[in-house]
């Protein structure tokens, strides 16, 4: 198969678009970021320019970076991390990981445990899955609170790895715009409508008009879930509420891009 | 007349077997092979005891003092039992030291020969030997009793200490299938002190399990909770040396799937404990049984695990398997109950 589009690569005409490690056998089992390839390299008087330019970081673990440890302990989401003993029960109890198996919240704690941002870098993507159920925490048998310590991991992604951070969680970004517009706009979280509007934002505006979705807006009108935020209307005293949410979301944002240099 | 006992080992079980037997006006010969009383837990100068961090001196040195001070025990030192014959239902026994040989007549016998640690010299792969930063429990023991601790390739304080759990023991290709029992709960208890004493230097304990069964589990979770002490799942497979003077294990993390090769300051393996040669050789020479793992082998282990296959020869302490020192005290306690019965019903 790979050979095969190699071929259809080269009868294209002109040279083939070199792929990262492409000369490496068995090149499905190494990660995309364990490969490094210089363009023109010389060691030792040397030109190895060409194929011989292409290494492999190994695998290993060389080193347990303790100062980690002790940043997430200083926090206070994170100051149970010493109690985990990796029994995995919050992983067995937890609501995200049948359908995200990466989540995988025992792993992450002991990957802050031990300071291993190199694996811990693998999970940008599922790190911030967690609802916040607190099942884990009820359940927990050494009360380190893992829910919260999910917390602590996205603190910690957003610090050390902003640059994917960004990249990576752009759906979740837009999610975020919309949660914060209608908590502000309406002083209520209609469930109905940050469901459509996620959809739509994300470009899945189709599959609003499946089966499933018609049926569960049917269930909604049904029991009048749909319009209990029209009926209930904004709550007690909303403006000052308003405000001051906007005061500190704005505070935020100009924390935000003064770290990041804007 | 009183009753005449003999005490084969002056570690705690023997010597509280001993001072049980001298508060009922027995007279006991106490037959230790080294020059001085107590045991393992004095020969490695053990400091603080577990679980509750008491100096050992309370347990031991209260012992020693005892059986120093009863009128009716007498101590042979460098001693060994050099024959020993049935004679009806009593026991005469010669027992052999510097000043020579005495031939006795004994109404029960107490075998109180303790274990031996694992020699972790003896499993190549930890490299024991070739590195003086590698040391086991009973080395850092020591250190620890002579307020010594340093590293002792270069005498300075290490930063990086990894412990190493079930060295020599559950593992076949050493030959120890069994649980050694209190090595974790030593590994943990040594680490908390460490902590204690030098808390810039971290502590790393790699494990397969964590046995501090019991209360000494409150011991395991004191050291993670306020001690700080990583737990890291993975059994090391080599040491090597590794750059700035730096020991390095190699590993394989389970629980993340991934190898790692960590370099340390220094390496405690958490050897097990072992029969020795004293129990087999015990064993030949009382005609008492021998168990497949090394160990003196009691009659019935649940029911009376302190009596050996011949009667009115009776087992105490880590000579019948891997034991807490307080077990082997309350062993000592229902051997010398034990011998003592018997020496009255046959007087």
């Amino acid at each position: 198969m790979a050979l095969e589009m190699h071929d259809t690569r080269n009868s294209g005409g002109g040279r083939p678009v070199a792929e990262k490690g492409e000369h490496i056998i068995a090149r499905h089992l190494i990660e995309d970021d364990n490969i490094k390839e210089e363009k023109n390299l010389v060691i030792d008087g040397v030109d190895v320019s060409g194929r011989w330019n292409t290494f492999i970081i190994s695998r290993v673990n060389s080193d347990f970076d303790r100062s980690f440890f002790e940043e997430i302990k200083k926090t206070v989401v994170g100051s149970r991390i010493n109690r985990c003993w990796q029994c995995g029960m919050c992983t067995a109890s937890c609501t995200v990981t049948p359908l995200y198996r990466r989540f995988n919240p025992r792993a992450f704690i002991y990957m802050m445990q031990l300071g291993n941002l190199k694996e811990l870098k693998k999970y940008i993507d599922v790190a911030w899955r967690c609802v916040g159920c607190y099942k884990c925490s009820q359940r927990c048998p050494k009360q380190v609170n893992p829910a919260e310590m999910m917390e602590a991991l996205a603190l910690v992604m957003k610090k050390y790895f902003p640059e994917e951070v960004k990249t990576k969680l752009k759906l979740d970004e837009d999610v975020k715009k919309i949660y914060e517009d209608m908590i502000i706009g309406h002083g209520r979280l209609d469930l109905a409508k940050l469901h459509t509007s996620a959809m739509q934002k994300s470009g899945r505006t189709k599959e609003l008009l499946d089966k499933i979705e018609r049926g569960a807006i049917f269930e909604m009108i049904k029991d009048g879930r749909a319009f209990s935020i029209l009926r209930l209307g904004k709550p007690h005293n909303w403006s000052s509420s308003k405000k001051a949410m906007e005061n500190y979301l704005h505070k935020l944002n100009t924390i935000e891009n003064g770290e990041a240099g804007v | 007349m009183s009753e005449n006992i003999l005490v084969i080992g002056g570690g705690p079980a023997g010597l509280n077997a001993a001072v049980m037997l001298s508060e009922l006006g027995v007279n006991v010969a106490l037959v230790e092979r080294d020059s001085f009383l107590g045991g393992n837990p004095k020969k490695f100068k053990y400091k603080f005891l577990f679980p509750d961090m008491q100096p050992a001196d309370n347990v031991i040195g209260e012992l020693i003092k005892k059986t120093e001070s009863a009128g009716n025990i007498k101590v042979y030192y460098s001693s060994e039992v050099s024959d020993f014959k049935e004679n009806g239902k009593k026991f005469d026994a010669v027992i052999k030291s510097a000043s020579g040989s005495e031939t006795k007549t004994f109404d029960s016998v107490i075998v109180a020969t303790g274990f031996e640690h694992f020699d972790p010299a003896r499993d190549a792969k930890y490299s024991y030997q070739l590195f003086d930063d590698v040391i086991d429990i009973k080395d850092l023991e020591r250190m620890m009793g002579e307020n010594n601790f340093v590293r002792p390739s270069n005498g300075k304080p290490p930063k990086k200490v990894a412990f190493i759990l079930c060295v020599g023991s559950r593992d076949r290709h050493v030959g120890n299938q069994y649980c050694s029992r209190v090595c974790c709960t030593v590994s943990v208890k040594q680490a908390i002190e460490m902590r204690e004493h030098f808390p810039d230097c971290e502590a790393y304990i790699f494990y397969m399990d964590i046995r501090t069964y019991g209360f000494f589990e409150d011991l395991y979770w004191k050291a993670m909770e306020e001690h700080d002490v990583q737990i890291v799942k993975g059994r090391i497979a080599e040491i090597t040396s590794g750059p700035d003077n730096t020991v390095v294990c190699k590993g394989e993390d389970t629980l993340l799937r991934g190898p790692f090769e960590i370099p340390f300051d220094m390496v405690v393996l958490a050897s097990g404990m072992e029969g020795g040669p004293q129990s087999p050789e015990i064993s030949n020479k009382l005609g008492i049984e021998l168990d497949e793992h090394g160990f003196l082998k009691p009659e019935n282990v649940t029911l009376s695990p302190f009596k050996s296959n011949k009667p009115g020869v009776f087992l105490a302490g880590a000579c019948t398997g891997p034991k807490a020192i307080s077990d082997s005290i309350t062993e000592g306690a229902a051997a010398a109950m034990n011998a003592y019965t018997y020496a009255v019903k046959n007087r």
